[in-house]
């Protein structure tokens, strides 16, 4: 069941290490099987950045391009993944790996890559379930899709656009923007990151219930949110830096509220930044 | 689709038709295209009405147990509630009525409704897709603060769902618990044990928080060995700072 | 937990034969994993996501009312859309079939859904192609409107069509060539239609 296409790519990334030279340009196109069940695209980014977007076409068509980490250290020239003498790389665990089972088509680009970052454009057709990750990579961007979308980025912004079925996004350190051209009335939704907005914007006749919650940032939104009565605000006794006692007031935790008389839940999260939830 | 002598045959007649060779074209085409339409949802009322449905029928086939000369669903009168009206009667009882304890069928069928609550919860935290997973949160705040397989069910999400989002709510799901005279002991106690495996920095906050609320004696030599590290993200570290203070 | 986990993994024959001997909560799992399916169904059937919504709830009502007469043998899937012909077929009767023939307040349905959900962000054609299809797949005649739905939107094998049907699987395959092709030249001649 299992179509895999491990790529040679050592040798390649070896070389352009070497000579200092851009990778080129790379495409693969991997066929979903079974066009009558549901697809599923699953994505482990390295670094570099990750793009998914909707097209026409039938099957997962993967497009990457190496550049170079300025700075990085490209070890390895003369450790264990230098080819022994006369032989040379047919394949291994730092080429990009994409195989196809049941339907579900991986994309797993492994770690820094002898100092080379990779930018990768995914296309798929619109109805497709995304679970999208990346460990040290850059922005991650995704469009046009109309299945369920799962994306966590740890570095970068995750910018969500025109998607139709239901978004659980998280970032540690970017802004999370996402828009929703359609809502469907029996998906919960999540939306959170550390460092950063947390902007999303909603059709005006979304139905929906919203937990939001921001440490330090405000609530920011257009739609005729109709408030759930909240835990009383906290006065709390502190101490500031130089060891003074100071109160502090705390509007405890999550504030929730429904919009067109509620529906499913919308979480909204961060810590250092703003919510604003607009209305199209 | 076709066996493989048909599709021999196929194959033979294509190569001399054009009209056949474009058509065929033209029909894969739309084959294809079949697959653009958006596919609809149905709204969340479909599973709140099934699950009462369901709950009511269960109440039913216990009573008719008891009564075995007709069944229930036999009678007209059952046939049109459960049509229509029992949602009602159900969603009534999901409401609190209190007095019910001189009804003990009543009592039943909320046991029933609280059952099925309980299954859908435990069933949909066990689902693939982080949505449903996060449906499965939101719906453990109907299950009663006292259910101790839920609340298993969603210290395993807080600690191992590899979805960060969902592991966040979960943590928000647990509070309900540790107000209940029944489980509050294992749920506070989770929360503790939950810090020292997260690394994802809005779940430790929000885990922070949680026991500051609590007032949490126990939490307080892990609170120190993240304030002391040099590697927990500096954001996490003055929440812990602040949560030990709060403590006192 | 373990009891969980092996709810959710069991085999659709398996929960519904549990059902049929008395453990009715099982027919939780049953519905999380069909719900949606039938929804589409009824919905691409009729057009109507209210009668959608209570077809959904009918038809899991009788597996209820019937689950006695489950066999573990036959396929559930297969056991489910005979069901839920049925209760559509009731359910058309009742409103004096006018489910069936009226195609233009089929359309205007659909079109309407269509407004209210539009999908990914479609050039202008695509959307014309789309309503297009949408328009052609109501003027099928409802035969052929079903095995195309039942093949190609639920996905089931021909074998469990075949059981749904009362025919043999080749006649299925037949059958929905034979639909394809008709929603072919119906969308054409709309194609013209509209060129014109």
């Amino acid at each position: 069941m299992i179509r895999r296409l491990l790529l040679g790519m050592g040798l390649a990334a070896l070389a352009a290490a070497q000579l200092g030279a851009q990778e080129g340009r790379q495409q693969i196109t991997m066929p979903f099987r079974d066009p009558s069940m549901p697809r599923k695209l699953v994505v482990e980014g390295g670094t570099g950045s990750v793009t998914i977007r909707a097209y026409e076409g039938q099957d997962a068509l993967i497009e990457y391009t190496g550049r170079e980490i300025p700075g990085a250290n490209n070890r390895g020239r003369s450790g264990r993944n230098e080819p022994p003498d006369g032989m040379h790389r047919i394949g291994g665990s730092r080429g990009l790996d994409i195989t196809e089972d049941s339907n579900t088509v991986r994309v797993n680009s492994r770690g820094i890559f002898g100092g080379m970052a990779r930018d990768m454009v995914i296309q798929v057709p619109a109805q497709t379930s995304v679970n999208v990750k990346t460990m040290f990579g850059g922005n991650m961007t995704i469009e046009n899709i109309a299945g369920d979308i799962e994306a966590e980025n740890f570095n970068g912004q995750v910018t969500i656009t025109n998607a139709s079925g239901s978004v659980v996004a998280h970032s540690m350190n970017g802004k999370i923007t996402v828009s929703l051209s359609r809502v469907p009335p029996d998906k919960s939704m999540s939306f959170s990151t550390f460092n950063g907005d947390v902007d999303v914007t909603l059709p005006a006749d979304t139905k929906a219930r919203f937990k939001m919650r921001t440490d330090n940032g405000d609530i920011f939104t257009d739609f005729d949110v109709k408030m759930e009565a909240n835990a009383a605000p906290v006065v709390e006794e502190e101490k500031d830096n130089k060891g003074r006692p100071r109160r502090r007031v705390r509007v405890d935790g999550t504030q929730s509220g429904t919009i067109n008389g509620g529906g499913p839940e919308m979480q909204f999260t961060t810590f250092n930044g703003r919510i604003l939830i607009h209305k199209k | 689709m076709l066996s493989e002598g048909e599709s021999q045959d196929l194959t033979a007649h294509l190569a001399s038709c054009e009209t056949c060779r474009s058509e065929l074209s033209r029909i894969g085409a739309l084959w294809q295209s079949l697959d653009l339409l958006p596919l609809e949802e149905p709204s969340g009322k479909v599973r709140e009405r099934f699950y009462e449905m369901l709950g009511a029928y269960r109440q039913g086939l216990a009573a008719a147990e008891a009564r075995p000369v007709r069944r229930w669903w036999t009678m007209p009168v059952w046939q049109a509630a459960a049509a229509a009206g029992l949602v009602a009667v159900g969603l009534g009882i999901g409401y609190g009525v209190r007095d019910d304890r001189s009804r003990p069928e009543l009592v039943q069928l909320r046991e029933e409704v609280a059952s099925m609550r309980q299954l859908v919860a435990l069933s949909l935290l066990q689902q693939q897709s982080a949505n449903d997973r996060l449906r499965g949160v939101s719906w453990s705040y109907q299950v009663e603060p006292s259910d101790e397989e839920v609340l298993n069910a969603l210290v395993t999400t807080v600690n191992h769902d590899p979805n960060v989002n969902v592991r966040l709510a979960a943590v928000d799901a647990l509070r309900p618990f540790t107000g209940s005279p029944a489980t509050h002991l294992i749920a506070r106690n989770a929360v503790v044990q939950a810090l020292p495996r997260q690394t994802t920095p809005i779940v430790q906050v929000a885990l922070i928080d949680f026991l500051a609320e609590l007032k949490e004696r126990n939490a307080a030599p892990e609170l120190r060995r993240l304030v002391s590290d040099p590697d927990i993200d500096s954001g996490v570290r003055k929440r812990a700072e602040w949560a030990l203070e709060r403590m006192q | 937990m373990e009891t969980v986990n092996t709810l959710v993994n069991a085999k659709d024959n398996t929960l519904m034969a549990e059902v049929s001997a008395g453990q009715v909560a099982r027919l939780a799992v049953l519905f999380e994993r069909y719900h949606r399916a039938l929804f589409r169904y009824f919905v691409s059937m009729n057009g109507d996501r209210e009668q959608a919504e209570d077809l959904v709830q009918e038809v899991f009502f009788r597996m209820l009312r019937y689950r006695t007469s489950y066999d573990p043998a036959q396929s559930f899937t297969a056991w489910m859309y005979q069901i839920a012909r049925n209760a559509g077929v009731d359910q058309a009767r009742k409103r004096g079939s006018a489910q069936v023939v009226d195609i233009d307040t089929y359309v205007d349905r659909r079109a309407e859904l269509v407004s209210s959900s539009p999908g990914p962000e479609e050039s202008a054609s695509r959307g014309q192609d789309l309503t297009l299809l949408r328009r052609a797949i109501g003027q099928l005649p409802e035969d052929k409107r079903e095995i195309l739905v039942l093949s190609r939107f639920q996905g089931m094998k021909h074998e469990d069509i075949a059981e749904v049907l009362g025919c043999e699987v080749g006649t299925v395959k037949v059958r929905v060539y034979r639909a394809i092709r008709a929603l072919e030249q119906i969308y054409f001649a709309l194609e013209k239609e509209k060129v014109s």
